[in-house]
């Protein structure tokens, strides 16, 4: 479907709740999907697909709220979905559930936003990017033959549209694209995989793949590294000086800051007290910084909320002091922080939940990092710096991180872990790689133990948030790497028995 | 007119009488799910709140897998259009012909098997859909009534009910309900209980499992003393399930036992390779009535059966969906629904108040973080468990922190490992020995 049959839907969904003295809001979206998979020079899969639906959320004049949703998109729908969102929030209102009346303060918007993209959905045909990306397939088996290599390739594009019963009317379309190779190696009896990734808003990754092979030359460098750990050693646990890549650190601040200042988790973070954000709360070294917000051309854009408010940018900690949250309009102001268009939901099936963008982590102490085409090239460069600025801690192993494979964090306790793909210690010479082990530890000491940045900012770092059961694109980054000090609250490794 | 009804006329034509030649189908198989579904939250000690509403949700979406007659596949997700008429449907046909590709392996329609009786359906779940919905509101309450009052408490309860219908070229056309019920619900977001069959819990299970849950959250509340370097390690059911997830589905699917990116290679599988202890087996059985894992047939039309995968600690098969099979030379298996429907077994299994008696010195682990970011192939883990409980001669002491490490793939080859039943839960407790630490 596209922006103006959304748009029209959304009015004749708001034109049948004309009559009740409520509120009601409408998401509607439209989405379109084509996937391909290769595994080992074959298509194990190429995939279309489409999606639309709609969901209303209703609430009574009290604020108690029901929500019914459907992709039947068949005469009658809407005033059955209306109907059934009413009759639950008055069951929900009569049970005595906790009132919620914040919508009626929400701002009127209306806007429109067109497709940013460069290239359309179907501009190039499905039939062109199967031959670009089995191009690019077959040139990375045919550089590491050792390996075993998976190809995948998926373009989105959603049309959203969010209607409001005081007359706001939002529609926004939102693309993604991304490629990805995944490659398995073994050694030793070992295997190891490896899993990198370009992103973009369409098709024009793979046309600038073809042309620059920056991805290519990643893969490569990763498959050689993953081989490397499968027979490497493992680190002591302990607590050591830090050096962690872009990736991690957008892991350490999507999961251990952004979560612990949306507005919905005020009363179960260790950045709230009283269900209230600790404004003011010194939680880094000066020079620190975190900051959230949709970035044009990344691949979780998106410049409206999906209670159809502006997406604002906001920094979270500024100079190591935290300042703001990323609040809804449901929850911020009880939450001690302005409404900062927040609200994301996966699909118009689900409720919106206050969630990030593209967050970033980046300090006013950077050291230049100079470019390296090489994996172990920059591996090398970052010693070099660290020796000419002595930044390598003497006497204990200074150790690198390299890859993000995700984590986990309790925003109640401030427990976080994340994995990486390997680990290099950068005070030897030799520059020694370890197996991966968990980075774990407390995010306010680890936040704190932030010392400064090298390169860069990389804003680059993909992922699917899982927040409240809910896929939803983030993204984010920090300089090339991050420089952490030793800290008794985040510790490396373990070993087997 | 019904989605599957509409799909069913497009490819009959589309193989028969075709609008132009190449557009001719040779086969084709088509999945359609219609279901509603009812929910309700618990938020910080509050149902029903603004992130957590009662909710109903309506959809009719499926797939279709196509043959065409040169031989190529296409594969599409569907949902019924906006508008109701041919055009839109020939053009859809159009779009799936141009993202057709070759895979010779894929293009084969099983035919039609006599499907074995399962129960996947409880008609009390139906009455819920059909709004007799009181329970779910009364069971909200009462977890809420009865919950630890310094507790805040999270929850939910899901029930959904509605058609699966499976239509192949080759002449299967199946219809049936199924029904789902699950809920959940946590103290602290620290210690949780959970349940989720194709049927509505009965009283007494519901009552087991909250003063379960209750008591594991009181004991969150003592300090223990740490563990030693000889503490064994209990897996809680919900973490075992959680490991099979990460590190046993990915290494037993047969497309990635084909392509050598598994643990264990095709010839392990043939040899029958010893790779875990001979105490151990595993399957996958959809046929146990109301489970959660329980089908009739698979979405490819492959009628429901119970599969080996491991047989005492021997490897028998990989999961194998159709494509994988050819590529096998085998017929295709049951598959698990994620990890519902895949069980492991142990020769030597207790129930787990014997088993915990038995503990002298342990850890009952509950919950951990950043599971789903170990490496699946390898096997290997290196986990932080914050908030397990501490077992000292038979009885839960209290709360402690520790750190895991060690290799789940060598724990199920290990002697020392062993199960226990849970009276709850399709999924054993696990006891091992690993690398723990005191976090």
């Amino acid at each position: 479907m596209e922006q103006m049959e959304i748009k029209a839907l959304v009015l004749s969904v708001l034109s049948e709740a004309r009559s009740f003295d409520g509120y009601i809001i409408v998401r509607a979206q439209s989405r379109r999907e084509w996937g391909m998979r290769l595994s080992n020079g074959r298509f194990e899969r190429v995939s279309t697909g489409a999606d639309s639906g709609f969901g209303v959320q209703a609430f009574t004049k009290g604020g108690a709220s029901g929500f019914a949703t459907s992709d039947v998109l068949a005469e009658g729908v809407g005033l059955k979905l209306v109907e059934k969102a009413i009759q639950l929030a008055r069951r929900n209102e009569a049970i005595g559930t906790k009132l919620n009346s914040k919508i009626w303060e929400a701002p009127l918007v209306q806007a429109e936003e067109g497709n940013p993209a460069h290239k359309s959905f179907g501009e190039i045909p499905l039939v062109e990017l199967e031959e670009m990306v089995m191009t690019l397939h077959s040139r990375l088996r045919d550089a590491f033959q050792e390996g075993v290599w998976q190809t995948s390739y998926r373009q989105v594009e959603e049309v959203w549209c969010i209607g409001r019963t005081d007359g706001s009317i939002v529609s926004f379309v939102v693309s993604r694209a991304v490629l990805m190779h995944q490659g398995t190696v073994r050694d030793q009896g070992k295997a190891q995989s490896t899993l990198v990734h370009r992103s973009g808003m369409d098709a024009s990754v793979l046309i600038e793949e073809l042309e620059d092979h920056v991805l290519e030359r990643k893969a490569l460098d990763r498959a050689g590294f993953a081989k490397a750990v499968c027979g490497a050693p493992q680190l002591p646990n302990g607590h050591y000086p830090l050096i962690i890549d872009y990736g991690l650190a957008k892991g350490l601040a999507h999961e251990a800051f952004g979560h612990a200042v949306e507005s919905d988790h005020m009363n179960e973070s260790v950045l709230g007290e009283a269900g209230k954000l600790r404004k003011g709360l010194r939680v880094a070294r000066p020079g620190v910084n975190i900051i959230d917000g949709p970035l044009p051309g990344d691949w979780a854009y998106q410049p409206y909320s999906a209670n159809g408010l502006i997406r604002q940018t906001v920094t979270i900690v500024r100079d190591g002091v935290l300042e703001a949250g990323l609040g809804d309009i449901f929850s911020a102001e009880e939450a001690g922080m302005p409404v900062t268009g927040a609200g994301r939901s996966e699909s118009y099936g689900h409720i919106p939940l206050p969630r990030m963008s593209n967050i970033r982590l980046l300090v006013d102490r950077m050291l230049p990092l100079s470019s390296a085409e090489h994996l172990m090239d920059e591996v090398k460069a970052v010693r070099d710096t660290l020796l000419e600025h002595s930044e390598l801690i003497k006497g204990e192993k200074n150790l690198l991180l390299l890859g993000y494979r995700g984590g986990q964090v309790n925003p109640k306790t401030g427990d976080f872990v994340f994995q990486c793909d390997g680990i290099i210690d950068v005070a030897d010479p030799a520059l020694p790689i370890y197996q991966p082990s968990i980075f774990s530890g407390k995010i306010l000491s680890a936040l704190e133990a932030i010392r400064g940045g090298l390169g860069e900012g990389c804003y680059d770092a993909i992922g699917t948030c899982g927040k409240g059961g809910q896929a939803v694109a983030s993204s984010g980054g920090s300089h090339r790497y991050l420089l952490m000090d030793a800290d008794q609250q985040v510790s490396l490794g373990g070993e087997h028995l | 007119m019904k989605l599957v009804a509409q799909l069913e006329d497009l490819l009959y034509q589309s193989q028969h009488t075709p609008n132009k030649e190449e557009l001719r189908l040779s086969g084709w198989r088509i999945l359609v799910h219609e279901s509603e579904a009812v929910s309700l939250g618990i938020k910080d000690n509050s149902s029903g709140g603004v992130y957590t509403p009662p909710s109903y949700r309506q959809s009719e979406n499926g797939e279709v897998f196509l043959v065409w007659a040169d031989g190529k596949c296409s594969q599409a997700m569907v949902q019924l259009g906006f508008q109701d008429d041919r055009e839109y449907w020939q053009q859809e046909l159009e779009q799936w012909r141009q993202a057709s590709y070759e895979d010779p392996d894929a293009a084969h329609i099983p035919a039609p098997e006599s499907l074995p009786l399962v129960a996947v359906e409880d008609r009390a779940i139906q009455k819920i859909i059909a709004g007799e919905d009181q329970i779910l509101f009364d069971q909200v309450k009462q977890w809420l009534t009865d919950k630890p009052s310094q507790a805040k408490m999270q929850g939910s309860i899901q029930t959904a009910w509605g058609y699966r219908h499976v239509r192949t070229s080759t002449g299967l056309a199946v219809t049936y309900q199924q029904s789902q019920f699950v809920t959940w619900f946590s103290f602290d977001s620290l210690v949780g209980g959970g349940f989720a069959k194709r049927r509505l819990s009965r009283p007494e299970e519901q009552e087991k499992l909250w003063a379960r849950t209750l008591n594991l959250y009181e004991a969150m509340h003592m300090v223990a003393p740490p563990v030693g370097a000889k503490t064994q390690v209990i897996l809680a059911p919900s973490m075992t399930e959680d490991m099979l997830g990460q590190f046993i589905l990915p290494n037993f699917a047969g497309d990635r036992v084909s392509e050598g990116q598994g643990a264990f290679s095709k010839e392990s599988f043939i040899e029958n390779k010893l790779v875990f202890h001979t105490n151990f087996s595993l399957c996958i059985d959809p046929l146990r009535p109301l489970e959660l894992g329980s089908y009739l047939v698979t979405p490819e039309g492959v009628p429901s059966d119970r599969t080996v995968l491991v047989h005492e600690g021997k490897l028998q098969t990989p999961f194998l969906r159709v494509k994988d099979s050819v590529r096998w030379g085998a017929k295709p298996t049951a598959i698990p629904q994620g990890t519902a429907g895949l069980y492991l077994t142990h020769k030597a299994e207790v129930p787990w108040v014997e088993a915990l008696q038995g503990v002298e010195d342990g850890v009952l682990i509950l919950s951990v973080l950043g599971l789903h970011a170990q490496e699946a192939v390898s096997g290997s883990y290196s986990l932080s468990a914050p908030h397990s409980l501490r077992i000292i001669k038979g009885k839960i002491v209290g709360k402690t922190d520790v750190k895991l490490t060690g290799n789940f793939l060598a724990d199920l080859a290990a002697a020392t490992t062993k199960t226990a039943q849970s009276e709850l839960d399709t999924h054993p407790y696990l006891m091992i020995m690993t690398g723990v630490q005191t976090l």
